[in-house]
């Protein structure tokens, strides 16, 4: 993860003059008690100009360990394509049938790897056919400028070139995005707070088996 | 009053008529209570199956919605609606045909597919428009807005009640990529599967806002349906609520329930009931078994009264017939009864009583033979008592002439026994003539006439008896000298005097007799008749020839002096010839 957070800060610098953009970091929390939240996705789409076109295709991957989706959110820039290796010791059946992206890859062995592009912004929620527990969620963005949260609820984004962007902060339990237009100026540093109030999780929880979970 | 002066003519009458009476009473009212406990009991019991059946119900519509949303969880992971909403454009006819399939598998009669905004995407029921797409769209929604996974409400689909249940279908859980809308009708099925269970009559009904009813669906007749309408008029919208009502079909015990409808429809009445005779029937049989024993009390106690009063009135008819006999002299008799109750009692009071009869009747006949029969009842008429009176007696005495010699040559009993046959005859001839005999002195007689009995006649019995006594001993003379023995002379002595008569003596020991002069000028009299120059053994006063209404012929024999009297006293023979004729010198 931190590797492919590093490629996509090294890919925006590439695109931008030196010192012209403003680095945002964002915190978020949720509402009840303050924690910090991770996996909720951050992203900044300009306002004043197209965002720029996706700058490599590669990269995403969404691998099936121990019956389970790792990451559980993925975010993407439109058109990329996303690797789904099997690394389990059984086969899965993977389907989405969100608007944004409906597809299957129907039941692949162990130790093969689909691929498939993403190509249109949205939410992407991704099931498997032969696992009713399993569940990950690829957040599409029409930019290139998104992060996501760690676990002390922090995301840094991609250095932003000076202008308006609409700020976008998504999470599976929130009810909806938080959304806050900012103005980027160069040499600046901004640390933006979010509370969100989520709503319980209410993934299903697997029946104790040999072997042990994520959560 | 007219039942207070009715009177039983036999005790067991009475007895049984008593017992009856109370015991009917008592049973009369043990059976009320029964009844009135029963009914009651029935009703409360009713009651109870009421609330028993009305949780039925709840609990029959609440498995049936959490049968269809656990058959919704299925189909939400069936394989083959995910390959059909896989499509970029699902196809509608395939989906429709694919819900139809899923209403054999769940058993459940409408399904429907809509997107997660509401819109209907397929639906099992081909018939099934926009109109009734409303209450599951509404059910979307706030199933949405609660963020529910599971909502149920009543509406009508096509205008018949239906349970309405919606359940998201999960892509994967907990996104919710379509929403299944099931329902099942509440009809005439619906309504006889629940009197299946509760074995309540189950009626639907509602009132539209102009208060006209209609009948949904009712397991009653059809009359009887139609019957309750009006009471569900008056039960409509209100909070749950009991009560028996009467329809053709008998007496109910009703519970009328409101079920709201989805999205503000006039509520639907749900009434369940149960009839009271169902409910009764048990109550009834025992009813009639404790009439039954009622009656066999009832002859049970006829028969116990009845021998009850014949334990009583056979001692009291035996006691009556018992006291008849003693009433009538009989005192021989006595009764016989072998118990120790009050009755026993009395007979034994009853034996004493007759012995104490039979004793005083003894007494009694005693003192006849020791005093004269006058005298005794005298004695037992007017009391015991000391002192006399002043009255007119006339008084006669006896003597046997020299006995005292003749017996001396005689043994004793021979001697009592001649004296003993004397003294009865002339007795008896007293007695026949009206004379008291008041008593022996060895030989001689005293005796009273016209004492204690006042008698006008008393002179004339007095001689009458004396001539007897001269005749009677005439003829006892004559067996004597049959009999070879010694003949036997007496001389009689009678005067008539006022004298003091009455009971002297002591307190414990007393006689009735005559006391005064004129008793002892009798006894003077008597005395005179030894002497020769009388020629006669009869002499009689002048006072008691003078004191008789038609003196007989009689010979006076000159005066005599009377000891302790200054007046001489003329004495007269009754003699046939040389008598002197009435009236006779003082």
């Amino acid at each position: 993860m931190i590797s492919r957070f590093t490629s996509i800060l090294a890919a925006v610098s590439l695109g931008l003059t030196a010192n012209a953009a403003e680095t945002v970091k964002v915190v978020v929390r949720t509402t009840l008690d303050g924690k910090p939240v991770a996996d909720a996705v951050v992203s900044a789409t300009p306002l004043d100009r197209p965002a720029p076109a996706l700058a490599s295709a590669g990269g995403a991957q969404i691998e099936q360990k121990d019956q389970e989706f790792r990451p559980y959110v993925t975010a993407i820039q439109v058109g990329t394509t996303v690797n789904f290796p099997n690394h389990d010791t059984v086969q899965h059946h993977i389907y989405s049938l969100s608007k944004a992206k409906r597809f299957e890859i129907p039941l692949y062995q162990a130790g093969a790897s689909e691929s498939i592009v993403f190509d249109n912004p949205g939410i992407v929620t991704i099931g498997c056919n032969i696992h009713d527990w399993m569940i990950a969620y690829i957040v599409v963005l029409p930019t290139p400028y998104f992060a996501k949260t760690d676990n002390r609820g922090a995301a840094a984004l991609p250095p932003l070139p000076p202008g308006r962007y609409r700020l976008e902060v998504w999470h599976p339990r929130a009810p909806a995005p938080l959304v806050q237009e900012i103005t980027s100026a160069p040499e600046k540093a901004t640390v933006l707070e979010f509370s969100v109030a989520l709503k319980p999780d209410k993934r299903i929880r697997r029946a104790p088996s040999g072997k042990p979970t994520d959560y | 009053m007219k039942l207070g002066s009715f009177q039983f003519r036999r005790f067991s009458t009475r007895l049984i008529c008593l017992l009856l009476s109370l015991l009917t009473a008592v049973l009369a009212a043990v059976f009320l209570f029964i009844s009135h406990f029963n009914e009651s009991n029935a009703f409360d019991h009713s009651e109870s199956n009421l609330e028993l059946g009305s949780r039925v119900f709840d609990r029959a519509i609440l498995q049936r919605i959490e049968s269809l949303a656990n058959s919704a969880s299925v189909m939400s992971q069936d394989y083959a609606i995910r390959q059909v909403l896989l499509k970029d454009k699902p196809d509608t006819a395939t989906l429709s045909s694919n819900l139809k399939s899923y209403t054999q598998r769940v058993h459940a009669p409408v399904i429907a597919l809509f997107d997660p905004a509401g819109q209907l995407v397929a639906n099992s029921d081909p018939g099934m428009d926009n109109e009734n797409r409303g209450p599951f769209v509404y059910m979307i929604g706030q199933a949405t807005a609660q963020d529910k996974d599971l909502l149920t409400g009543f509406a009508y689909l096509k205008r018949e009640l239906h349970v309405l249940v919606v359940k998201p279908l999960y892509a994967p859980f907990p996104e919710i990529a379509a929403w299944f809308g099931l329902a099942f009708p509440i009809n005439e099925a619906f309504a006889r599967e629940i009197k299946r269970v509760t074995l309540l009559d189950v009626t639907f009904a509602t009132v539209d806002e102009s208060g006209a009813p209609r009948l949904l669906a009712s397991t009653l007749p059809t009359g009887d349906a139609r019957e309750l309408l009006p009471a569900v008029v008056e039960n409509a919208r209100l909070p749950a609520r009991l009560k028996t009502l009467t329809l053709s079909g008998g007496r109910y015990v009703t519970l009328f329930k409101t079920q709201e409808l989805l999205g503000g429809d006039s509520p639907v009445t749900v009434v369940l009931q149960r009839p009271l005779a169902s409910e009764l029937a048990a109550a009834r049989e025992l009813e009639n078994i404790v009439l039954l024993i009622s009656l066999a009390a009832l002859a049970a106690a006829t028969l116990a009264a009845l021998w009850i009063s014949r334990g009583v009135s056979q001692p009291v008819q035996q006691l009556a017939a018992y006291t008849r006999h003693v009433a009538a002299g009989d005192y021989t008799r006595r009764i016989n009864l072998d118990r120790g109750d009050e009755l026993g009692q009395l007979a034994t009071a009853f034996n004493q009583m007759t012995a104490g009869l039979a004793e005083r009747d003894q007494v009694r006949d005693l003192l006849g033979k020791v005093v004269s029969p006058e005298i005794a009842s005298q004695l037992l008429h007017s009391g015991v008592q000391l002192g006399g009176e002043e009255r007119e007696v006339t008084i006669l005495f006896s003597d046997l002439r020299d006995f005292t010699t003749m017996s001396e040559k005689m043994a004793p009993t021979d001697m009592l026994a001649l004296l003993n046959r004397y003294l009865d005859r002339m007795s008896s001839i007293i007695e026949k003539h009206g004379g008291v005999i008041d008593k022996y002195i060895g030989d001689a007689i005293m005796a009273l006439f016209g004492a204690p009995v006042a008698d006008a006649d008393a002179p004339g019995k007095a001689i009458a008896a004396a001539r007897e006594m001269a005749a009677a001993l005439e003829s006892l003379n004559r067996e004597l000298v049959a009999e070879g023995r010694p003949v036997l002379a007496f001389g009689i002595g009678i005067n008539t005097a006022r004298v003091v008569a009455g009971n002297m003596g002591s307190k414990t020991r007393l006689n009735y007799t005559v006391i005064g002069d004129g008793v002892n000028l009798a006894s003077r009299l008597e005395g005179l008749t030894k002497d020769p120059a009388y020629a006669t053994h009869i002499l009689v006063s002048g006072a008691t020839l003078r004191a008789m209404k038609n003196p007989p012929p009689a010979r006076e024999l000159g005066e005599v002096k009377v000891k302790g009297k200054a007046e001489a006293v003329k004495i007269f023979a009754l003699a046939p010839k040389g008598e002197s004729q009435p009236p006779y010198p003082a």
